[in-house]
């Protein structure tokens, strides 16, 4: 992919050649850490859409109620960030597993715009119970050494955002075992590719369902402990991610987790350099560019299996 | 069908009688978003109107009669006109008080334009408000166009002598949120800094969902900025303030135009000690020096006796001047046609520091009023304190940003 970069003598006469690739190098480290930030959210996403073929539209709400119960945790029991990761995975997985054995099983033969209306009703209810109990004010957990940056061969990393990348990484890597090397993993994978023939198989494609589901919420559980150190929660703070998710997602292929890895980091980085290099209130405009141009030419995404591969 | 015949009778005639009762009372209109997103701060500026009517109320009402406060709830555009339809027709209130929204004020005001009831705007900053050539439309709190120009002009009256140097050579940039509010105020003050020869040299809008706005400050740091002019909702600021920080921005001076800056939840996730130094635009906030406001300090305590909290933001002081200088206008009327309260309006002339926000008031043809102008301040010590102009300061301009 080519991106768009100018003179730098055009935009920044003042500057020396050293200083924009050094300019450069920064945003290209710093897209890499957003990148892996989308990335533990889109993989999420994607085990739902790749698997139970459910648009979660309710995926970022998910994100919200994981930062709120970190700032519960760390405001009344005093417990870091990182520590009440795995609570709020084991929260997230509990509630995407009730999710969709109470709401999306029931709507598994309905239509598809049925599903989505279910989840984004589910959407506007959640972030209005959190007006409700929270009200409009933002919360930020206290965790200032996580915002320390760290020296990286002269440019700057934030602690939080190396934490971050290596989750991401240990993420991708740990589902790539679980899918490959257990039963369990196995009869997700037959279930993605032929719902049917795995049923008959043996496998209990409703329970296979459930897991998956919670899978997917879990890890947007883990983004919110890793995330809530760097963003103050709202009850609009999902929206803020998730429309780049989606983004992610379609590019990675829609059903690959190594997509959606390589499409948040591209992703991230196009952020960065289009933030920087062309204006900063344009850069979704770039990645929505990016997005339709892939709709129209590579509909299977970056990493997709191909059509029919059901 | 005769049932229902029968039932919709009896109603009519129920709201005939319970209008018929109400009759000694002037229903007095009160539109603002008490649900949805807006909710929090649309009460906080409700409150402001209901301890003014309570006020004149207790002072025996107006000319006789008690005011009685009818609400509509405008959480959107659309219902802000579908409320403001049903207070002009239904309930007939003679005015209607709000709204501190912009895009709500926007809409509504259109209604009671149409039904010639007049519209007492307390909050709402957008200029177009109060430049269609509306007759019924009135407002007491300064315009986005005047906060920019407070923006600029701080930076060459304040700032750059606090500074020692010649406001000429500072490096000045804009960054603002792209939805209407922060347009709106950086399109103003690109064409004040224009008119005053302030070096400009970048302007960047970003959208205020941005999750990551180290290329706005790579970009500031490229260019040697010294000082940035920001308009702001919460999360941005949080945002702006936190990469600042990690990317080593160094500046002399930031300034935001309310929004944001102006809410301790601001201060409290970027934390007192990173926030320290920075200057905020805003309507008039509680540290401001009460003899350029009085009756300030009267109204924080009507405001702790009747909720029992300190007040949450400026804009019930707002909204509590406001609405007592119309309620003021509305007794010295004839009578409460439009025609009248008009010539009473037209008439009223407060001179600068003698109401409880230290407006002034002169309204002019499209309803404005032109004696207003936000104050300067500053976060100092975990409040948000006045520093300028001298007469309403009650702290000195301190240079620098963060404590260390």
């Amino acid at each position: 992919m080519r991106l768009y970069r100018p003179q730098p003598s055009v935009l920044h006469p003042h500057l020396r050649e050293a200083e924009t690739i050094d300019v450069l190098v920064q945003l290209i480290l710093n897209g890499i850490m957003i990148g892996s930030m989308y990335a533990i959210i889109s993989v999420g996403l994607t085990l739902i859409f790749g698997i139970v073929r459910v648009v979660n539209f309710a995926h970022g709400e998910f994100l919200m109620i994981g930062m709120y119960a970190a700032y519960l945790l760390s405001h009344y029991f005093g417990l870091h960030p990182y520590v009440s990761a795995l609570p709020i995975i084991v929260l997230l997985f509990v509630i995407g597993a009730l999710v969709q054995r109470f709401i999306i099983q029931k709507l598994l033969d309905a239509d598809e715009y049925i599903q989505i209306f279910a989840t984004v009703g589910m959407s506007i209810a959640l972030i209005n119970l959190a007006l409700l109990l929270f009200g409009a004010d933002l919360y930020a957990v206290n965790a200032p050494e996580l915002r320390q940056p760290v020296p990286f061969g002269g440019y700057s990393l934030l602690v939080a955002h190396v934490v971050m990348f290596v989750c991401a990484i240990a993420l991708v890597a740990g589902l790539h075992v679980f899918m490959h090397g257990t039963p369990l993993g196995r009869a997700i994978r037959a279930t993605a590719q032929n719902r049917n023939a795995a049923l008959l198989m043996g496998v209990r494609v409703e329970r296979i369902y459930i897991i998956t589901f919670g899978l997917g919420a879990a890890c947007v559980g883990l983004a919110s402990a890793l995330v809530v150190p760097l963003y103050p929660v709202t009850p609009t703070i999902g929206s803020y991610f998730v429309l780049t998710a989606f983004v992610v997602v379609v590019l990675g292929g829609m059903r690959s987790i190594y997509g959606a890895f390589f499409g948040a980091m591209i992703i991230g980085i196009v952020d960065s350099l289009s933030g920087y290099y062309i204006a900063p209130d344009l850069k979704e405009v770039v990645h929505f560019v990016i997005f339709i141009l892939i709709l129209i030419f590579k509909p299977t995404g970056l990493f997709g299996f191909g059509r029919g591969t059901e | 069908m005769k049932g229902l015949l029968r039932a919709a009778f009896a109603a009519g005639l129920m709201l005939s009688a319970s209008s018929a009762w109400a009759q000694d009372a002037i229903k007095i209109g009160a539109l603002y978003p008490f649900s949805g997103g807006l909710a929090l701060l649309g009460d906080e500026s409700f409150r402001g109107l209901e301890i003014a009517i309570e006020e004149r109320n207790a002072a025996g009402g107006l000319n006789g009669k008690k005011l009685q406060i009818v609400r509509g709830d405008a959480v959107d555009p659309n219902q802000a006109v579908g409320e403001a339809r049903r207070l002009t027709s239904v309930e007939k209130v003679p005015v209607i008080f709000g709204t501190y929204s912009s895009s709500l004020s926007v809409a509504a005001t259109q209604v009671a334009e149409l039904a010639g009831i007049p519209y007492f705007e307390l909050g709402a900053i957008s200029d177009p408000i109060t430049e269609r050539n509306f007759k019924n439309v009135y407002r007491t709190n300064p315009t986005a166009r005047v906060f920019a120009s407070e923006m600029i002009d701080s930076l060459i009256d304040v700032i750059a002598p606090a500074l020692n140097v010649d406001y000429k050579t500072l490096k000045v940039a804009i960054i603002h949120e792209d939805s209407l509010y922060g347009q709106t105020v950086a399109g103003y003050q690109t064409s004040r800094a224009k008119e005053k020869g302030i070096n400009l040299v970048e302007t960047l809008p970003y959208s205020a969902n941005s999750v990551d706005l180290t290329p706005v400050i790579l970009r500031l740091k490229s260019a040697g900025v010294d000082v940035v002019l920001q308009t702001s909702y919460q999360n941005d600021t949080v945002l702006f303030f936190r990469q600042m920080k990690e990317q080593g921005l160094k500046l002399k001076a930031v300034m935001g135009a309310g929004g944001g800056y102006s809410l301790r939840d601001t201060l409290v996730a970027i934390g007192a000690e990173n926030m320290e130094g920075a200057l905020n635009v805003d309507f008039t906030q509680y540290r401001t020096n009460t003899k350029a406001a009085p009756g300030l300090d009267e109204f924080v305590k009507k405001y702790q006796a009747k909720y029992s909290t300190a007040p949450r933001s400026g804009h019930s002081l707002a909204n509590y001047m406001g609405a007592k200088i119309f309620l003021d206008a509305m007794a010295a009327a004839k009578d409460l046609s439009s025609v009248s309260i008009r010539e009473a309006i037209m008439k009223v002339d407060v001179p600068v520091g003698a109401t409880a926000t230290g407006w002034g008031v002169k309204f002019d043809e499209q309803g404005q009023n032109t004696r207003v102008a936000p104050f300067l301040m500053q976060w100092q010590g975990g409040e948000l304190v006045t520093v300028y102009p001298p007469e309403a300061a009650v702290a000195k301009l301190k240079l620098g940003i963060g404590t260390k």
